[in-house]
């Protein structure tokens, strides 16, 4: 048995094809994309030549990259603290009740695994400046803000639009993940604090907030990659139009540096923006999973 | 007997709260895709004239012209074919890697999970350049294979996961009389590991299919030829930045969301599982 399971051969040609596969698609082009970083791309000889530091100077100086920035880091920040509160009150109210507990969690699961592509397109059409929601208004007298437009303020109003369109669809996934963690608390821990004559809202202080602390920091740091990653949304919600009305993030920039039709074909820039990118998601997972990393406690 | 319904009636009422709240969401998950049906089935004017009103008569000729119009048939077979071949090459060789690592005994084993746990940090994002330019040298851009490719390797850390999980449940003593009987690593494997693992194969699989069938970005920056895009892809077409379709966009997205909901109805329950032992352990 042991002989078999050792079998030299065999472990080769199972791990073979995964490990090839993820060197090739994932590894190298990683390494790559360090080096383009570090480099100019000339479109016309489709030669790179080394310039250090160079496209990250001029990164530094670009405005569009600072709200990119900007944007992608209000994402970030918004996406982890509204998913935070928003998935554990669901999930904490969600094993209060029995009845109908799988279709509300169903649907509210549901968007998650539509095409963000589509329903950004629905979005777009209800904060559109005249019909959708404004004509809702309007019938009350009421004249709605251009959400989608606006350029006012340092967090732009159409960001805010689409960081609560984004906390619409994807807060299913922290519910569940709670939910996960809740449901797996021993009920005699809550039984006891009772007869203690605890209150609900002191056993959620005082059990639950501590025993799903674990959970918090996976599904946070899931949230953190997400909003970094962030591109489907806008694309089809602002299209082209991210570029004119500062409402860039970090992954619409590099695709419009390394694509665009206009502005396209400055790999080595847009590369020096996927390095930061992922800089970032290390950092974030880094400091959240820091932040709250607790011993597991016997549940 | 005073007692306990004294200690019943506030729990009472905040069990309707809950209910309340929770009706309120459902009209907030609900209302906007069913709206997607309403629209789907209005006229140009209409959509403008009340666009939350029913329509005053269902149109169901737009679903036609959406579907002509943005070419949504060769889009959707795209799709499907990117997506059932990501999902077949990401089962077997997923599984097999994932058998491996859970159950065969060599030293780098638990390096080897890690290399490809690091898989689920890194965004896509990072390696589309690199990827483009390299596809672009091997005519592999504008081909379907060039998307099945970084479709797979990001599908696989997920399946790797959540199959050595599926694996390592399995019994020693079940591969012990496997071996006794005869059978070489190659029939333990497949005839008797890869079967016994249908469930989480299953739930792996839906996730891999829903995840790539949805994605955008790669699909975008990959696929320039019109034959060749797949439905995400076809579905911003429809936004131009002169002027929007809406009569043909409305239907052109209910066109890409209803297998998704098929599925998620039909599935639900395990999709559920399936996402959250996936990023439980992870």
């Amino acid at each position: 048995m042991d002989k078999l399971l050792r079998d030299k051969k065999a472990i080769i040609l199972f791990v073979a094809p995964a490990l090839i596969l993820f060197t090739v698609v994932l590894f190298i082009p990683i390494g790559t994309s360090f080096y383009y970083a570090l480099c100019d791309y000339d479109k016309t000889t489709r030669s790179y030549s080394f310039i250090g530091f160079g496209n990250f100077i001029k990164l530094a100086k670009d405005p569009t990259m600072r709200i990119a920035l900007k944007n992608s880091l209000f994402f970030l920040v918004f996406s982890c603290v509204s998913q935070l509160i928003m998935g554990l009150l669901l999930a904490a109210l969600l094993t209060n009740i029995t009845k109908g507990r799988n279709v509300f969690k169903n649907v509210i699961y549901l968007p998650c695994v539509l095409s963000s592509a589509a329903l950004g397109l629905l979005w777009a059409f209800l904060f559109h400046a005249k019909v959708g929601i404004n004509n809702l208004l309007a019938n009350f007298g009421i004249q709605g803000p251009a959400w989608l437009y606006s350029t006012s303020g340092f967090i732009t109003l159409p960001m805010w639009v689409i960081a609560f369109v984004s906390l619409w669809q994807y807060v299913g996934q922290s519910m569940m993940l709670y939910m996960a963690q809740i449901s797996g608390i021993n009920k005699s821990l809550y039984e006891a604090s009772y007869i203690d004559g605890a209150s609900k809202v002191k056993a959620f202080r005082y059990i639950t907030l501590p025993l799903v602390k674990p959970m918090i920091g996976t599904a946070m740091s899931l949230n953190a990659i997400g909003s970094l990653k962030f591109f489907d949304l806008i694309y089809s919600m602002l299209g082209d139009k991210t570029e004119n009305l500062k409402m860039d993030v970090l992954a619409t920039y590099l695709y419009r540096t390394g694509f665009s039709s206009k502005g396209g074909n400055h790999y080595g820039k847009a590369s020096a923006i996927g390095v930061i990118l992922v800089v970032l998601c290390l950092l974030a997972t880094g400091i959240i999973n820091k932040l709250f990393k607790t011993e597991n406690y016997e549940m | 007997m005073n007692r306990t319904a004294e200690n019943e009636k506030p729990i009472k009422i905040s069990t309707i709260l809950i209910y309340v709240f929770f009706c309120f969401m459902m009209v907030l998950y609900l209302a906007p895709l069913f709206w997607i049906g309403m629209t789907s089935l209005k006229t140009r004017a209409e959509i403008y004239k009340s666009p939350f009103g029913w329509p005053e008569a269902f149109q169901w000729g737009n679903y036609a012209v959406a579907w002509k119009a943005g070419k949504l048939g060769i889009a959707m077979l795209n799709s499907l074919f990117v997506c059932v071949v990501t999902l077949i090459l990401t089962m077997i060789i997923g599984s097999m890697a994932a058998f491996a690592i859970a159950r065969l005994k060599w030293k780098l084993s638990g390096a080897a999970m890690i290399y490809i746990m690091i898989g689920m940090m890194i965004p896509v994002h990072c390696v589309l350049i690199p990827l483009f330019v390299r596809f672009a040298g091997i005519g592999l851009n504008n081909n379907l294979w060039g998307l099945i490719l970084p479709y797979l390797t990001f599908s696989l850390p997920t399946c790797v996961f959540i199959m050595s999980g599926f694996f390592r449940s399995i019994p020693n003593e079940l591969l012990e009389s496997a071996c006794m009987d005869g059978c070489t690593i190659y029939q333990i494997f497949f005839r008797i590991c890869f079967p016994l693992a249908r469930t989480g194969l299953f739930v792996t699989g839906l996730m891999t299919f829903i995840g790539n069938w949805n994605e955008l970005l790669l699909a975008l920056v990959f696929v320039s030829d019109d034959m060749k895009k797949t439905l995400p892809v076809a579905l911003t077409k429809f936004v131009t930045p002169y002027q929007t379709n809406y009569d043909k966009m409305f239907p052109a997205i209910m066109i890409a969301i209803i297998p998704t909901i098929v599925v998620y109805c039909l599935f639900s329950n395990q999709i559920v599982d399936g996402l959250t032992t996936g990023a439980v352990k992870g």
